[in-house]
């Protein structure tokens, strides 16, 4: 009797389950069924951005830099993505703009894998396809968005941190998704880069909390006891760097072990102030929804990047390489306690 | 507590409550012990400092608000129910209460006041539509898992909640957390365990609860009110969520993010599994479930401490979720054939 309430059980679930990504869908479809693909001359070009998970500040600042794009340059911006980090349901979303017949599709894939057959669907209708934030190498996108290089990056990262530990010293990262391959790149940098331009600092562990604030935070505690000379903690995504400066600060290391890490400013604020955070590295979120927006633009009108584009006052000098269609936002931004209250994400 | 405490005055009632009473401590919450003993032992022996202070107190405040709506799980998986809408409840109770801190800057008793009502009314929606509703508890609380995940997400509003006030570091890791150097939220958590080990153990109404899980049909013809001993359950476990809410806002950043909560549902079923609560109900202990929320901290620090990889802590928890309800399902096994 109860593994047949059970299976009952399971069964439901995925029937609720089922209803619920059919009742998104649907409503997608519903959105969007005024434009069609009848999009004459006199209604603007539509370009459609799908984040990795929309809700949080990150994807959310790249809207509204899309949003002013949309407005200086007369387009239309479509957003819209899942609740979860999650790549089927990114996938539906995809399809969803893909029959909306939108001029310009960018995506920044949860799995580049999976997404290059949707982006292969999407040109084969005639839709201009790119990425941004993250890359589908192996896909036919036209031009990936890129935030930042990885070297820049990771190079920022060390530099940040080692200004703090004096050059040298134990540190350890705390990292989020041990398949989240941007991460891993970052961190394959750190390691080059701490080894041959800081002899005397050393990597002791790189550990994995998800994207978990909690998990980051008791993670980097426990770092600490194991190593107990342990001076430095990188946190490696916006969810582990305030974790691992709460750590310290709880401990009461504040100014003995000292942290870095990939965090939005709003959250790193108070721990910028307090010190137990020297420096947080990221890039300009609003510029890179802005760019990501223009660049959907000049491809819908089918213009050809440039070696050097003046996108904005704020973005006169965007870098693009044509060799491997990368469009380069800019160095990495560090926000101290000196800028952060500059921005409001 | 929204549990009632129907007293056991009648000597004759008192004389059968004594016959049928299980041991004060079972065989599985020993053998526990003994498994938190020897990997505390072994982690002090081969970490530099497991067993220092800086260590265990960090540790109980992890555990705290697991074991702390762990109590309320034990009490719904005795019933035979379960609830796995407790992750979405979390978070929707700590981004109510963070949004309150920061815009209102509500004092402590009222923030936590707020916090345990949130979670109470949460529960007795639960707790209504499963008793009365007569649906399993694991379709209605996935479906209201969902609905209060969507209200969070309103709540949060496409933002994090940030710079949270540290009106709650009375319950937090560091030094305004601590009395004597014990963790505040962990000593709450030890009392609730206690007086939650009591009513299940002497009250009439606690084992009441052992014997809906063991045949609601029997109990039901036995005279007892089945319906509100199971939403009296939810209730209880809605109430500690929103408590332990509190721990958790105390124990983040100062900003909170929509991760708040997710996937701890399966962290306090696997606490209470691990301890030895039957799934199939009927059978269980608070202090199991205490002890399990121990034994699942302790590998997760460990293997950090002992720099290993970190999804070996995934496979240990498994192994330790196998053990346990496979020994438990070979006992009930054992108890039908003999």
């Amino acid at each position: 009797m109860i593994p047949a309430r059970k299976a009952l059980a399971a069964g439901a679930i995925a029937l609720v389950a089922a209803m619920t990504i059919a009742g998104c869908t649907s409503r997608n479809d519903d959105s969007g069924g005024g434009g069609g693909s009848t999009s004459g001359s006199d209604e603007p070009i539509r370009v459609a951005f799908v984040p990795k998970l929309q809700g949080i500040p990150y994807f959310e600042a790249m809207n509204s830099g899309g949003q002013q794009a949309a407005d200086d340059l007369g387009i239309e911006w479509l957003y819209q993505g899942p609740t979860t980090a999650d790549a089927a349901a990114q996938a539906d979303i995809v399809r969803s703009f893909i029959q909306q017949d939108v001029d310009a599709l960018i995506v920044a894939p949860n799995d580049p894998d999976s997404m290059a057959p949707l982006l292969q669907e999407a040109a084969d209708k005639g839709i201009q396809v790119a990425t941004s934030d993250t890359d589908a190498p192996d896909s036919v996108r036209q031009v990936f968005v890129n935030q930042a290089s990885v070297q820049g990056i990771g190079e920022a990262l060390t530099d940040s941190l080692m200004t703090a530990m004096g050059g040298s010293g134990k540190y350890a990262i705390v990292s989020c998704g041990e398949t989240a391959a941007n991460l891993n790149a970052w961190i394959d940098v750190q390691k080059e880069y701490t080894a041959s331009e800081y002899p005397d600092a050393e990597i002791v562990d790189i550990v994995y909390a998800g994207e978990d604030q909690a998990a980051a935070t008791s993670m980097a505690t426990d770092l600490m006891n194991a190593n107990p000379d342990l001076t430095g903690l990188v946190g490696e995504c916006t969810s582990s760097a305030p974790g691992v400066a709460q750590a310290v600060k709880d401990a009461g290391k504040t100014g003995s072990v000292f942290t870095v890490g990939l965090g939005t400013p709003m959250s790193m604020a108070p721990y910028l102030e307090d010190g137990s955070s020297s420096a947080s590295i990221l890039w300009d979120v609003q510029n890179l929804g802005y760019l990501t927006a223009w660049a959907g633009l000049q491809l819908a009108e089918g213009n050809e990047f440039e070696a050097t584009n003046d996108v904005s006052a704020d973005l006169p000098a965007v870098e693009y390489d044509a060799d491997t269609q990368v469009l380069l936002l800019g160095p990495p931004l560090e926000i101290t306690k000196d800028n952060v209250a500059e921005f409001d994400y | 507590m929204s549990v009632d405490e129907r007293g056991v005055s009648a000597p004759a009632v008192r004389a059968t409550a004594r016959r049928i009473l299980p041991p004060p401590v079972t065989g599985q919450e020993l053998v526990l012990v003994g498994v938190i003993v020897v990997l505390w032992v072994l982690l002090g022996l081969f970490t530099p400092a497991f067993l220092s202070a800086g260590s265990i107190r960090p540790l109980l405040v992890s555990v705290a608000p697991i074991a702390l709506i762990g109590v309320g799980m034990t009490f719904i998986i005795i019933t035979a129910g379960i609830d796995v809408s407790v992750g979405g409840a979390i978070m929707l109770c700590a981004v109510v209460t963070a949004k309150s801190l920061v815009d209102f800057d509500l004092a402590l008793p009222l923030a936590i006041a707020l916090s345990i009502g949130l979670g109470l009314l949460l529960g007795l929606l639960n707790g209504v539509l499963i008793a009365y509703g007569r649906v399993h508890a694991i379709i209605i609380t996935f479906g209201t898992a969902n609905i209060f995940q969507f209200l969070a997400l309103r709540v949060f509003g496409s933002s994090t909640v940030n710079g949270i006030p540290g009106t709650f570091d009375v319950f937090g890791r560091g030094e305004a957390g601590r009395t004597f150097g014990v963790p505040h939220s962990f000593l709450i958590t030890i009392v609730i365990v206690a007086v939650a080990w009591w009513y299940l153990r002497h009250t009439s109404g606690g084992r009441n609860l052992f014997a809906i899980g063991g045949n609601a049909q029997a109990a039901r013809l036995a005279g007892i009110a089945v319906q509100p001993r199971i939403l009296a359950a939810y209730a209880l476990t809605g109430a500690l969520v929103g408590l332990a809410a509190c721990f958790f806002i105390a124990a983040g950043t100062s900003t909170l993010d929509q991760a708040v909560g997710s996937g701890r549902e399966l962290a306090v079923i696997a606490a209470v599994v691990i301890g030895g609560t039957s799934i199939l109900g009927g059978r269980g202990s608070v202090i199991g479930t205490l002890l399990g929320a121990i034994l699942v901290q302790t590998v997760t620090s460990g293997v950090t401490q002992l720099g290993w990889p970190s999804q070996l802590a995934n496979l240990f928890v498994g192994v330790f979720i196998i053990i346990a309800v496979g020994t438990d399902l070979l006992r009930q096994r054992a108890r039908k054939a003999s």
